[in-house]
């Protein structure tokens, strides 16, 4: 599908499945050795992929021609490629937590059964975007689960952990936002460590885990 | 070859052609607003296409050159001075040590474009030289930072001749190619859109463009949010639309109603809020067409890749 003057968007299914990710990944990555010179930004999402190329070189005709005989090659198929799980260690305290008292009272949760209900699954990356570094992970137990602010914040400290109906993130750096945040991570994920650049990868799998507000002090982390 | 900054303005950023192959890792495009004006100025100096600029918005600058150098003034016109003197834009213009460069308000456009023979050779981060300021991406430039450029090859006389020179007062027109969920949309929801004239809105950064008009009726349908282009225009909850630029988050899930030819969006990043804006269908072949020969006469060929560095 026409996505601009010099791209075109990909839909690989109508609903969120957690086959997808690994699989549009892995479309993207053939892509990008098959059409190399050609290709210029690569944008994958839930269920989709924007492919932008250089319109110098080739044509929409052309192109889409190109990338549809690629595409009736594929199938989704059960990806082999392996991810590491990335472990965040999470503060889950009241004052770090801004919207975790309200949480508990709304879910009659105590504060053990929550922490206890978000850390205990391993959660899919199912897209990189809203800002760099920034991963949707899902998904959440119901539970726990929690619609966006009606008034977003304008500043969340990064390295917050938020909840947004049947997603959870962790905010990279400080940043506006409407989600209900639950904890902070220690851990630095901007990009003042390029490194992070690539700290998640979408079809690989995250996993929180409780630490106490002495831990989360001791290795730098602010109230 | 450098430039000291004695006043930094309200909005004064490094930017080149933009950031690509990073859109993966959640980035921006990135890069200059007024692809139109920047190519000018690079072309009237002889620089390569990509090269980097400083965007100036609105002015309130000073920057006083530190070395001999030849640059280019292209975009809007915000009082241009050199040593307070009155001095041309849209032409080389060869400057002295001590030289002071001004811009002081907006008298013509928003935007405007000092670019150096040979470009700024600021520090490049993920692939590109361009700032992007809610990405953490870099920072606006500020009191006694020296910019530096590469050396100048000397001097160059050449100018944009004036019949050619944008007129950024007008009301614009925004063709758009009708792409993402266009189809979606009902036939009165396309005449609603296409037959109004919207206004430029306050809301208008790098990210974005928020107009102001009739809303059009929408159905709560959720959306699975996918990756929006450069020039994608979303229907907003409030039926309004805004259109995505340069600074955009890569994905989103509001629906679209089709995307902007990136050279109508050069016209749009010179306008003020309250200005009038009307859209219009373009073809893709047409805005092809269009864009090629545009990167033809620029030279942009084959050089659309990312820097390597």
């Amino acid at each position: 599908m026409l996505a601009g003057e010099s791209s075109l968007l990909i839909y690989f299914g109508d609903k969120i499945d957690p086959e997808l990710p690994k699989n549009i990944a892995n479309f993207a990555n053939q892509l990008k050795n098959e059409f190399s010179e050609l290709i210029i930004n690569l944008t994958p999402s839930y269920t989709s992929l924007l492919v932008s190329y250089d319109l110098n070189k080739t044509s929409y005709p052309i192109f889409k021609s190109q990338v549809s005989a690629l595409l009736e090659q594929w199938t989704l198929a059960e990806v082999k490629q392996s991810f590491k799980v990335i472990h965040i260690p999470v503060y889950y305290g009241f004052e770090v937590g801004l919207d975790l008292e309200r949480l508990l009272a709304e879910k009659a949760l105590t504060l053990d059964e929550f922490i206890h209900i978000h850390t205990s699954q391993s959660y899919l990356v199912y897209a990189i975007g809203f800002s760099p570094v920034f991963a949707f992970l899902g998904e959440v137990d119901q539970q726990i689960q929690a619609p966006r602010l009606a008034t977003p914040r304008i500043k969340i400290p990064a390295g917050s952990v938020g909840i947004a109906d049947r997603q959870t993130a962790i905010y990279p750096t400080d940043s506006s936002g409407g989600w209900n945040i639950i904890g902070r991570t220690v851990l630095d994920l901007s990009l003042k460590n390029p490194d992070n650049l690539d700290k998640f990868k979408t079809g690989g799998r995250v996993e929180f885990y409780p630490i106490t507000r002495e831990e989360y002090l001791k290795y730098g982390g602010e109230l | 070859m450098s430039f000291k900054v004695i006043k930094p303005g309200f909005l004064t950023t490094i930017q080149d052609a933009g950031r690509f192959m990073h859109a993966m890792y959640g980035m921006s495009q990135s890069g200059v607003m007024d692809e139109h004006a920047f190519s000018w100025a690079n072309h009237l100096l002889g620089n390569n296409y990509t090269d980097a600029v400083l965007e100036i918005t609105f002015g309130a600058v000073e920057l006083e050159a530190l070395d001999e150098m030849v640059v280019c003034v292209c975009g809007a016109d915000l009082d241009f001075k050199i040593n307070a003197q009155v001095a041309p834009i849209w032409q080389s213009l060869q400057i002295q040590p001590t030289d002071v460069l001004s811009w002081s308000l907006p008298k013509h456009g928003v935007r405007s474009y000092l670019a150096v023979q040979g470009g700024f050779k600021t520090q490049a981060l993920f692939g590109s030289r361009s700032v992007n300021l809610r990405e953490h991406i870099g920072a606006k430039i500020a009191q006694d930072w020296v910019l530096t450029c590469a050396p100048s090859s000397g001097q160059l006389e050449r100018f944009m001749a004036p019949q050619y020179r944008p007129n950024y007062h007008q009301d614009i027109v925004l063709r758009l190619l009708p792409s993402y969920q266009y189809s979606k949309f009902s036939d009165a929801q396309k005449t609603l859109f296409f037959g109004q004239t919207y206004t430029v809105s306050h809301a208008n950064d790098r990210s974005g463009c928020r107009l102001k008009g009739v809303p059009i009726a929408l159905k709560k349908d959720k959306m699975i949010s996918e990756a929006m282009s450069y020039g994608s225009v979303e229907i907003a909850t409030d039926g309004l639309p805004i259109i995505l630029l340069k600074d955009a988050p890569s994905i989103g899930g509001y629906p679209k109603i089709g995307t902007v030819f990136s050279l109508d969006l050069a016209q749009l990043a010179q306008q003020q809020p309250t200005a009038k804006v009307r859209f219009e269908l373009m073809g893709i072949e047409q805005a092809q067409k269009e864009r090629l020969a545009f990167n033809q006469f620029f030279g942009a060929l084959g050089n659309s890749k990312p820097l390597k560095i």
